[in-house]
């Protein structure tokens, strides 16, 4: 007997549907959290499967993704090559947490109907300790890994073995409009306090015209977003969330809370409106596309919506650079990103291999970068005229993302993340708070996570 | 003599249990099983995300970190704010409602069904409402306070308190009519003459309102006090959807809570530990209530 959850499967293309579907998303999330599962007949799809072996249908549970119509097309091409194999996808919210609840609730099943998805980089270790990933190594070959970069095949291991093949890597980056920094005689900042000072100097000069400008937008609402925000202003300060060595929680240490101090006192609410804690991405970026930020941190992606004369109201007139430190050359940006991987309960790894196989090519690559603005993986793109023609901001991208921070590995990471969500929550939002003492205590609570990992024979 | 024959005690019996048989065994299925399972999940230690722990018995060890977590304690404190402040407000505003929806009056039957409406929205869409609502750049409670002024616009929801006070607003708007309801019926029993009685005798509005009203609404009160409570202290998709437990914690609650270490975090025993506290919370609450509505109807009877 099978249980599992209400479910949306996903053949034909469909234009995006913006806030419907990720309303749908939610609900299916709801009923998951709610319901223990409803009986799901067996489908027609899987009677034939186990009459005869081929045709392969594959489940590709993914994400709503941001570039809909590129998707379906390269979907449909793999279908073309690959007649025997057909790709179901089924659809999870756009937000990693919500598509991390979904997708682990369906490998903590064991449900055989999940074949291929993402990997978030922050749950690999989650999901080579579980065994939810099947390991790469027969398919993800060593000649195979030196034609991405090293730093998006490394975030795919854990421990001796490789569980995902990247398809996009991302860190932070932080993006201005060149028009504003050109009229008053500046250059990209290279430290914060550099970047108040010009932020201040340039509102003084706009405000008659444009009220509503600040000097930054980010995301500070409690979430993931957070974690990544605020681990680029501590390592940026010399600081880290975790002792290099990965033993201990290192919120305490007077980098890490001079760090939080200073967002605290000079960023939220100053440099950035207090409506900051409640933004997640698509709500800093809206405001920076509106003209309404000078300095902006995001994604690799948010440089083809800015410069989308469709939706953005600044496109060409955007520049991009590495997030400013504390110290100059002393930068630092949170790694992200996604990876693909077959799941350990699938009957079909080999036809998911072609399909991730086909994924990450060279070839789709290179339609997703040209197409739909997306950072590659793949080394030889970095330097490839076609892409660089489109993008020619990957040329300063590459050694952002080869130098950028991983978040705390650990297969407990969603539990350290909800605290040091809280942390930082609690640090910017809550007034008259005592950093040192709600620094100790997070870090204490860390600390018993890692201690339990680490027990592990 | 009636002309069927008794039926023997003992088919009877037999019979009898056949009939609740179908609906005790879902209830043992669907209802006991879970809670059962939860309890003693929550006496193991078990994280997903590290099999080779096993799932080793801890006892109460569960339950005792929880009353030593900070942020459980956080949560505790603000779901019982929650289930207090919006409770309180529901039960106030069902009553007002239902006072008005009792009287007659032109078109009262559409007045009914209007008042039903925030009831019928579901929650996760009442909330994305507020959420707008309250939004800093777009929200109509900034264009209703401030119009055109933008740079006075102000973002409620990056306040804690503030946030917090939202999320119990949406509360009290989407369930106060369910509260009017229950109010409702409690007034349609109450028997008209007492109230000319007393009319007779020359009592005001107000002395009939104290005297007859409330103390004859006191099971429905309790009724709609009941409900309102279990529900509250449930709390979790307007949590879910509006704030997702910040800023700071604020609007953190204890099923929230359970939900996140279940479900993202994988600490199952603990995760199981918050949720049976949760439920033993209500089911204590729950008790006392209904002995409470039992002493209130005996004490009617007696009347």
């Amino acid at each position: 007997m099978r249980w599992i959850c209400s479910r949306r499967i996903e053949r034909s293309p469909q234009p995006p549907t913006g806030t419907a579907s990720s309303w749908i998303g939610l609900l299916v999330l709801i009923l998951l959290a709610w319901s223990p599962g409803t009986l799901r007949a067996e489908s027609r799809a899987d009677a034939a499967l186990a009459a005869s072996t081929p045709p392969v249908t594959l489940r590709f549970v993914s994400w709503k993704p941001d570039h809909a119509p590129v998707w379906d097309e390269v979907l449909a091409d793999f279908s073309r090559a690959h007649p025997q194999i057909s790709v179901a996808r089924e659809l999870a919210p756009h937000s990693s947490t919500a598509y991390h609840d979904l997708l682990t609730q369906k490998l903590k099943n064991r449900d055989a109907t999940v074949d291929v998805f993402f990997i978030d980089v922050i749950w690999v270790p989650e999901f080579g300790e579980t065994g939810w990933a099947h390991p790469l190594d027969d398919f993800f070959s060593p000649a195979m890994r030196q034609e991405f970069l090293p730093a998006a095949v490394e975030v795919g291991r854990y421990g001796t073995h490789y569980y995902g093949v990247p398809s996009r890597i991302d860190a932070g980056l932080l993006y201005y409009r060149q028009d504003l920094l050109t009229k008053y005689g500046f250059l990209p900042p290279a430290t914060w306090p550099e970047l108040i000072h010009q932020a201040e100097t340039i509102l003084a000069g706009e405000r008659a015209t444009n009220p509503l400008l600040q000097g930054y937008s980010a995301q500070f609402k409690q979430y993931e977003g957070l974690v990544c925000n605020m681990l680029e202003f501590v390592e940026g300060h010399g600081g880290s969330l975790l002792r290099p060595d990965g033993t201990g929680s290192s919120l305490s240490s007077p980098q890490a809370l001079a760090a939080v101090q200073f967002v605290r006192d000079a960023v939220i609410g100053r440099l950035t409106s207090r409506a900051a804690l409640t933004y997640q991405e698509p709500e800093a970026l809206s405001l920076f596309l509106q003209g309404h930020a000078i300095f902006h941190r995001n994604w690799p992606y948010a440089w083809e919506l800015a410069n989308n004369r469709a939706r953005s109201t600044i496109a060409g007139q955007v520049g991009v650079a590495p997030l400013p430190g504390f110290s100059p050359g002393r930068t630092a940006a949170a790694l992200g990103g996604w990876l693909y991987g077959i799941s350990a309960y699938s009957r079909h790894p080999d036809e998911a291999w072609t399909l991730i196989e086909y994924l990450s090519s060279q070839a789709v690559q290179k339609k997703f970068s040209r197409e739909a603005g997306i950072a590659p993986s793949r080394e030889a793109l970095f330097s490839d005229p076609d892409v660089l023609a489109r993008s020619p901001q990957l040329t300063n991208q590459r050694a952002v993302l080869q130098a950028a921070t991983a978040r705390p590995r650990s297969p407990l990471y969603p539990a350290i993340s909800h605290l040091l969500q809280r942390y930082f929550s609690r640090a910017l939002a809550v007034d008259g708070i005592d950093l040192a003492e709600e620094a100790a205590l997070t870090d204490a609570h860390i600390d018993r996570l890692l201690a339990l990992t680490k027990a592990a024979p | 003599m009636t002309g069927a024959p008794p039926v023997p005690r003992r088919r009877e019996g037999l019979a009898t249990w056949a009939m609740v048989a179908p609906a005790l065994a879902i209830t043992m299925v669907f209802a006991l099983y879970p809670v059962v399972d939860s309890l003693w999940l929550s006496l193991h230690d078990i994280f997903v995300g590290i099999p080779q722990l096993g799932s080793p018995f801890v006892g109460f060890e569960n339950y005792i970190a929880l009353f030593r977590d900070p942020v459980a304690r956080q949560a505790l404190v603000v779901t019982l704010a929650f289930v207090i402040l919006s409770t309180l407000l529901e039960l106030a505003c069902g009553l007002i409602i239902a006072l008005v929806i009792h009287e007659q009056f032109q078109g009262r039957g559409l007045v009914r069904a209007a008042i039903l409406i925030p009831w019928a929205i579901p929650t996760v869409v009442a909330s994305q409402l507020w959420r707008y609502i309250f939004n800093d750049q777009y929200g109509f409670a900034n264009l209703l306070l401030f119009g055109d002024r933008v740079t006075d616009y102000i973002p409620w929801l990056a306040y804690p308190s503030v946030a917090f006070a939202v999320v119990v607003l949406a509360d009290v708007w989407k369930t106060s009519s369910f509260a009017a309801l229950l109010i409702l019926a409690g007034l349609q029993v109450i028997p008209r003459d007492l109230y000319d009685a007393a009319r007779v005798d020359g009592a005001t509005m107000w002395q009939r309102f104290w005297h007859i009203t409330l103390p004859l609404l006191k099971p429905a009160l309790l009724l709609a006090l009941l409900f309102r409570t279990m529900d509250a202290f449930r709390v979790f998709d307007l949590v879910f959807v509006m704030t997702q437990g910040g800023p700071g914690d604020a609007t953190q609650v204890l099923q929230y809570y359970g939900y996140q270490t279940l479900f993202t975090e994988g600490r199952v025993g603990y995760g199981s530990a918050v949720s049976v506290t949760v439920f033993l919370m209500i089911m204590a609450l729950s008790l006392t209530y209904l002995r409470a509505i039992g002493s209130s109807l005996l004490e009617r009877r007696r009347a």
